[in-house]
């Protein structure tokens, strides 16, 4: 009975809410129009945040050591293939590629192009021969890789490792940097927009004063009146994340063809990718908490007794 | 029904809105709270809902110590009591059925017995012609009923009415007041406040008169309660 009668409660406060929203479409839409605005220029951000991250990504993937070798054999000498293992039983070793010193030339003369006639007078290949180390992903930290350098530097057969070490920490901080202005810009837009989200529900609460103040002489609890209110915030906040990412898709497929040639250099010749389905979903959940957050801060101090 | 003792209701200010007043109504009586405008009527209604909070004394509704209530609590007191304004209170975006059925929504009643409930309570006040309509176009006698519907929708056991008839003509005030006293002789203790002698000399019943905030008699002019209920004065 008591269950009954408290379902029924929830329902009439939430048909109460549905009519708050229908009686006052401006207040309600202006809200939904305040919240998409935020999102859009949140989730323009972290569109912009995943493709640079994306390019950081992918110039990772690119890094090698270089161990040059002493040894000038082909691919399948023992002496190679025995260094070759010792390499690769190193930890922080995914994959090792040996360029022998004829493979080595002819990259040179590739390189060269049309100068490569510099490379006839050659008496011989002055080139060495040289191991390509791919490090794991995850082993991107400058000590780390240095760390691996010394330990391959050790190993008999190899007479110099390069990894590129001032690349390498540009590299991390400048991973650093993205990651910590997206956060903090991030987390700035956020509060902005919790903001903005309990401002519009303050004018809601005041456009239903005079209902508020009447359901509350009739015996509302807080729950009844607050539900209501928490119900629009998220709606609101749900729909203004769906228009925000339509909006944002919409711009993206007619604005990257106009960027052209300044986009792909800017990615590295990386294409750009939009929001996957499991980002396109958290931008809408984050609407949803937005709104219900924002709901929930504006009805805080609403008076029991009033 | 409700006892009062030594309550005091004190403005941020230092002024006192209601000063030592002590009080007893029995289930079932009906008292007209009277006095000069700012007397403290209002306060002290307002007190008894559960609006305010006395800043000294103890007061009993329903034999609950509703200074010691938490505002979780509030609702369910009201819930037992039906309120009653000058200016109505009614939503102008809502039909007439909307505003009386808001109560048992609340109160978590079904929903066909909503719809049988205040279709029968706005038959008996002669409000079944007006169920649809909007309070806008209705007279300023039937929002009062409008009202008053609501506040008895739910058969509260203690009816409070501040002013009910301030805003009408005298021939309606006397409807709505014969709506209150029938309320009345259903069972539900009733207190109205009202500084209208119309009304005190047509409805012989008890009168509370409160003066600067402080209980000034109890009695009506023509003695009409005094084998009624005992009513304690002042502290001192």
């Amino acid at each position: 009975m008591r269950d009954a009668r408290a379902s029924r409660r929830i329902g009439a406060a939430l048909r109460a809410g549905a009519r708050g929203a229908r009686e006052r479409p401006l207040v309600f839409l202006l809200a939904v129009a305040t919240m998409a605005g935020g999102l859009l220029v949140l989730g323009a951000y972290l569109l912009v945040v995943a493709n640079l991250r994306g390019v950081l990504a992918r110039a990772g993937e690119e890094l090698r050591l270089v161990a040059f070798t002493e040894l000038r054999g082909a691919a399948g000498d023992a002496p190679v293939a025995a260094l070759e293992a010792r390499i690769r039983a190193q930890d922080g070793v995914a994959a090792v590629t040996y360029v022998a010193p004829d493979q080595a030339l002819e990259r040179l003369r590739a390189d060269l192009g049309q100068d490569a006639g510099v490379l006839e007078g050659l008496e011989h290949n002055p080139l060495p021969g040289s191991f390509e180390i791919a490090p794991p992903r995850e082993l991107r930290d400058p000590a780390q890789l240095r760390a691996l350098a010394d330990r391959i530097s050790a190993l008999p057969g190899v007479s110099e490792v390069r990894w590129g070490e001032p690349w390498v920490e540009g590299y991390a901080r400048l991973v650093r940097i993205v990651e910590w202005v997206g956060a903090g810009l991030g987390a700035f837009l956020l509060l902005v927009l919790g903001a903005i989200v309990a401002s519009t529900v303050r004018l809601s609460l005041h456009a239903r004063a005079d209902e508020i103040q009447i359901q509350r002489l009739v015996g509302a609890g807080g729950w009844f009146v607050r539900l209501p209110f928490c119900l629009e915030g998220a709606l609101q906040g749900l729909l203004a994340a769906a228009f925000a990412l339509l909006v944002l898709r919409g711009t993206f497929a007619l604005g990257l063809p106009l960027l052209g040639d300044a986009l792909a250099w800017a990615l590295g010749g990386r294409p750009a990718v939009f929001f996957g389905a499991g980002e396109a979903a958290a931008l809408v959940a984050l609407g949803v908490l937005l709104g219900l957050g924002g709901a929930l801060a504006s009805l805080v101090n609403l008076d029991e007794r009033a | 029904m409700i006892q009062m003792y030594h309550v005091d209701l004190r403005y941020a200010g230092g002024t006192y809105g209601l000063r030592d007043v002590s009080l007893e109504l029995e289930r079932g009586d009906f008292v007209f709270l009277t006095g000069a405008s700012g007397a403290g009527k209002t306060s002290l209604l307002r007190l008894l809902f559960g609006a305010q909070q006395p800043s000294a004394g103890q007061i009993l509704v329903a034999g609950r110590n509703i200074t010691r209530l938490p505002a979780s609590q509030i609702p369910h007191l009201r819930r037992q009591i039906g309120v009653i304004f000058q200016d109505f209170k009614l939503l102008p975006e809502r039909s007439v059925y909307e505003n009386v059925a808001i109560a048992l929504e609340i109160a978590g009643v079904s929903r066909s017995e909503i719809r049988t409930r205040v279709w029968s309570m706005l038959k008996r006040l002669g409000l079944g012609h007006r169920i649809d309509h909007k309070p806008r176009m209705l007279s300023g006698g039937e929002q009062q009923r409008v009202a008053i519907a609501r506040a008895l929708v739910n058969d509260p056991p203690l009816l409070l009415a501040d002013e009910p008839t301030g805003n009408l003509d005298p021939g309606l005030a006397l409807d709505i007041m014969d709506i209150i006293a029938d309320a009345h002789a259903r069972g539900t203790t009733v207190v109205v406040a009202t500084h209208d002698p119309a009304l005190l000399d047509r409805y012989r019943h008890r009168r509370v008169v409160l003066d600067g905030g402080r209980l000034a008699s109890t009695r009506g002019p023509d003695e009409y309660s005094s084998a009624l209920r005992h009513v304690r004065g002042t502290r001192a």
